[in-house]
C-alpha cells in the first residue's frame, strides 16, 4: 500500500505542467537522436545534458530519461522504413520490418513496434515499481566491499561481452579508471594527474570526455553513402493493424517483455543482445516462424518489445542499487550525479518524492511516446532527409555548446577536441569504447569503496574474503575475465555496429 | 612498397597497432611513476597513488599481453575502421579555431563562420541555404539558450564587437 501511495505521490508532482513539458520534450528529441545517423544515444544524451543544467533535479532526470526510452522508439523507424537501424537495438527489427514496408505494411510495422514499445516499456517501469523498495532495502545492507565487489561484477561482465578482445576491452576499462582519477584525490587531497593545470583540480568534465569519445569520434568516423535515401511516409489509414496482426502479435509481446525485462537487469547487457534473443525465441517458439525473415509481424513485435522492456527494466539496477547496467544508464548515472543525486539505495531513503516522481514519469513518458510516435512519423521521416553535411555542422555546433555549458569554460572544448581524437584513436585500434563510459562514472565510486574498505580492515585486503557475499562476487567477476572458455561474447552480428559498444 | 622488401620483419599494416600497444604500455608506465611520487600508502590505509598504480601496472600487462596475442595470431582480423583524413583534419581545425575564437569573438560571430566554413565552403549547399542555417545555429541557438534557457554562452571581449553586445 506504501508503494501505492508513494507512487500516486510521484505521478502528483509528474504531472505538473512543467514537469509534462520535460517529459514531452525528451520525447522528442530522445527520437530525435534515436533517428539521426551518426550520433548514438550515448553520446546523444549527454549532448543534450546541459540543456536540463538549470532545470530542478526532477525536471531534469526526467527529461533525460525521457531522451534515453525516446531514442529507442527513434531507431525503429529507420530500421523499418530504410533498413538502417538508427541504434544497434532495434538492427534486428529491420529484418522483418523492412520487408513488410516492401509490400506496403510500413505502417502496421511501425504501429506496432510502438505499441509493443509501450507494453515492454510499461510493465518493466511496474517491474522497477515492485523491485524498488525490497532491493532499495536491501541494498541498504551493502557495504563499500560489496559495493567494491558489486562494480566489479558490472564492469567484468560488460568487458567480456564489449567486443572481440577481452585485453582490448580491459584496456578501455583500465583507460576509463585513470581519466576518472584526474583531480584532487578525495581522501587526502592530492592532485593527481593534473599536469600543473589549475582547471584539472576538479578533473575532466564528465560530459566533454563523453562527447567527445562518442560524438565527435563518430562524426570523424562517419561515412555516409553515397545514395541519397528516398523515404516513403506511410499515410494514417495504412497505420491500422488488422486483427490477425494484432492477435499474432500478443505472444511476441509476452515474450519479448519477458525476455527484455530478465536482461535490462544483468549489468553488461545492452538493448541488442534482448532484442537479438528475442527474435531468436520467435524463431523457436512462435507459430509462425516460417515466416520470420519475410515480413512477419511477430519479427517486429517481439525485439522492438523487448528493446523497450530492457531500457526499463535496466533502471532497476541504478535506482536500487546504484550500479549501471549499460553505458547508456551510466550517462544517465553522471547527469544524476551532477544534479548532487547519488543513485542507488539511499535515493528512496534521501528523496523519495524525487524518486517516485521519475519512476511516475517513465510510465507518462510511454503514453507520450507512444501518441506521439505513430502519428508523426512523417516528421521524423522528413529529418532523414537533411543532408547529412548540415546535421553534421549543426551536431558539432552542439557539441561544443555541450561541452562549453557544463562549466561555462573554453577549456572543456578542448578537452572534448583532444577526447574525440582519442576516441578516434581507440576505434583505429578496435578497442571497445563502452567500458571506458561505464569505468569513467563508477572509477570514483570504485576507489571510494575500495579506500574505504581497506580501511575499515587497517589495510588488510583480507575483508574482501571474510565477506561471504563479497568473495561470491569478486569470484563470479574472476571467473567472467579469466575464463575464455566462458565464450561469453555479443553475437558477431551485433559488435560491429553497437554504438554501446 | 612491402616491409618485406625493406627486410623489416614488421607487416606494413601492424605498425598502427604497435604503436597503439606503446602508448598504452607508456600510459601505463606514467601512472606508476606519478602514483609512485603520491604515496601508495599512508597510516590511514591506502595513499592517493594507491589505486593508479595497481591500474598503471595493470595497463602495462595488458598491453604487454595485446602484444603477445598480436603475435601468437599474426592473421588475426581485427575490424578497425579507417578513416578519411582530409574530413578530421578539416573538422578538428575548425573546431580548434572556434574555441579559440569563442572567448574573443563570441559564440554567435564565431559560430556563424564555424558553420558557414562547413555548410559554404565544405557541404556547398548553396550560400543562401548556408547563411540562413548558419544565422539559426549561431543567433537563434544563442538566444535560445540565453534567454529561454538562461543558460549563459559566450559573448565577444574585443571592441567594438563588445560594444554591440555580440
Amino acid at each position: 500500500m506504501d508503494v501505492l501511495n508513494e507512487l500516486m505521490m510521484g505521478f502528483a508532482e509528474a504531472m505538473t505542467w512543467q514537469n509534462l513539458l520535460f517529459a514531452f520534450v525528451g520525447c522528442l528529441l530522445g527520437t530525435v537522436i534515436g533517428v539521426l545517423p551518426g550520433i548514438g544515444p550515448v553520446a546523444g544524451i549527454a549532448l543534450l545534458i546541459p540543456l536540463t543544467l538549470n532545470l530542478d533535479p526532477a525536471g531534469s532526470i526526467i527529461m533525460l530519461c525521457a531522451i534515453f526510452y525516446g531514442t529507442t522508439y527513434g531507431g525503429t523507424i529507420t530500421s523499418v522504413l530504410l533498413n538502417t537501424p538508427g541504434e544497434a537495438a532495434s538492427a534486428i527489427t529491420a529484418i522483418d520490418g523492412y520487408q513488410m514496408t516492401k509490400v506496403g505494411r510500413a505502417g502496421v510495422a511501425l504501429t506496432i513496434a510502438a505499441v509493443g514499445s509501450f507494453i515492454g516499456g510499461t510493465i518493466a517501469t511496474v517491474g522497477l515499481v515492485l523491485a524498488a523498495k525490497p532491493l532499495g532495502s536491501l541494498g541498504l545492507l551493502i557495504g563499500p566491499p560489496e559495493f567494491f565487489a558489486l562494480v566489479v561484477v558490472g564492469i567484468s561482465l560488460l568487458v567480456a561481452l564489449a567486443g572481440r578482445s577481452m585485453v582490448r576491452a580491459l584496456i578501455s576499462g583500465a583507460l576509463g579508471l585513470l581519466i576518472s582519477m584526474i583531480g584532487i584525490d578525495p581522501v587526502m587531497g592530492a592532485p593527481r594527474f593534473t599536469f600543473g593545470m589549475d582547471r584539472l583540480l576538479d578533473g575532466v568534465s564528465f560530459v566533454a570526455v563523453i562527447v567527445g569519445i562518442f560524438g565527435l569520434s563518430e562524426i570523424l568516423s562517419y561515412r555516409p553513402g553515397k545514395n541519397q535515401t528516398v523515404t516513403q511516409t506511410p499515410g494514417l489509414r495504412a497505420l491500422l493493424p488488422t486483427r490477425t496482426d494484432w492477435k499474432r502479435s500478443t505472444p511476441a509481446f509476452a515474450r519479448g517483455t519477458g525476455i527484455g525485462f530478465a536482461m535490462g537487469l544483468i549489468p553488461g547487457m545492452t538493448g541488442s543482445v534482448s532484442s537479438l534473443l528475442s527474435y531468436g525465441a520467435e524463431k523457436k517458439f512462435s507459430k509462425y516462424r516460417n515466416e520470420l525473415g519475410r515480413g512477419a509481424i511477430e519479427g517486429v513485435a517481439g525485439p522492438e518489445t523487448a528493446n523497450n522492456a530492457h531500457a526499463n527494466g535496466a533502471l532497476i539496477p541504478l535506482f536500487t542499487l546504484g550500479i549501471p547496467a549499460s553505458p547508456t544508464i551510466a550517462v544517465l548515472m553522471g547527469a544524476f550525479l551532477q544534479q548532487g543525486l547519488t543513485p542507488g539505495p539511499t535515493l528512496f531513503a534521501e528523496h523519495s518524492t524525487l524518486a517516485w516522481t521519475i519512476i511516475a514519469s517513465l510510465f507518462i513518458g510511454n503514453v507520450l511516446l507512444l501518441v506521439l510516435n505513430v502519428p508523426l512519423v512523417g516528421l521524423w521521416t522528413s529529418i532523414l532527409k537533411v543532408p547529412y553535411p548540415i546535421l553534421a555542422g549543426l551536431i558539432l555546433m552542439f557539441m561544443v555548446v555541450g561541452a562549453y555549458t557544463i562549466n561555462f569554460s573554453v577549456f572543456d572544448v578542448f578537452v572534448m577536441i583532444i577526447f574525440g581524437l582519442v576516441g578516434l584513436g581507440l576505434r583505429r585500434l578496435d578497442i571497445p569504447l563502452a567500458p571506458m563510459v561505464l569505468t569513467l562514472v563508477l572509477g570514483p565510486l570504485m576507489e571510494r569503496s575500495l579506500r574505504e574498505s581497506l580501511d575499515i580492515s587497517h589495510g588488510s585486503f583480507s575483508i574482501f574474503f571474510d565477506r561471504p557475499i563479497t568473495m561470491v562476487l569478486l569470484l563470479i567477476a574472476l571467473v567472467i575475465v579469466c575464463s575464455p572458455l566462458l565464450k561469453l561474447r555479443k553475437p558477431a552480428a551485433l559488435v560491429a555496429e553497437d554504438p554501446e559498444s | 612498397m612491402s616491409n618485406d622488401a625493406t627486410g623489416s620483419s614488421v607487416p606494413s599494416g601492424r605498425w598502427p597497432l604497435l604503436i597503439g600497444q606503446a602508448v598504452i604500455a607508456l600510459i601505463g608506465l606514467y601512472a606508476l611513476l606519478g602514483s609512485l611520487k603520491l604515496g601508495l600508502w599512508s597510516a590511514l590505509g591506502p595513499g592517493a597513488g594507491f589505486f593508479p598504480a595497481v591500474l598503471g601496472i595493470f595497463l602495462m600487462v595488458l598491453a604487454v599481453l595485446w602484444l603477445l596475442q598480436g603475435r601468437a595470431t599474426p592473421t588475426e582480423q581485427t575490424e578497425a575502421e579507417s578513416f578519411d583524413g582530409a574530413q578530421v583534419g578539416a573538422v578538428i581545425l575548425s573546431l580548434v579555431i572556434l574555441a579559440a575564437a569563442l572567448p574573443f569573438l563570441g559564440f554567435q560571430l564565431s559560430v556563424f563562420a564555424f558553420l558557414m566554413y562547413h555548410l559554404g565552403f565544405r557541404a556547398r549547399i548553396g550560400w543562401v541555404k548556408a547563411v540562413v542555417i548558419s544565422l539559426c545555429g549561431s543567433v537563434g541557438v544563442f538566444y535560445l539558450f540565453t534567454t529561454v534557457l538562461h543558460v549563459s554562452l559566450p559573448v565577444a571581449t574585443l571592441l567594438p564587437l563588445s560594444m554591440v553586445g555580440i
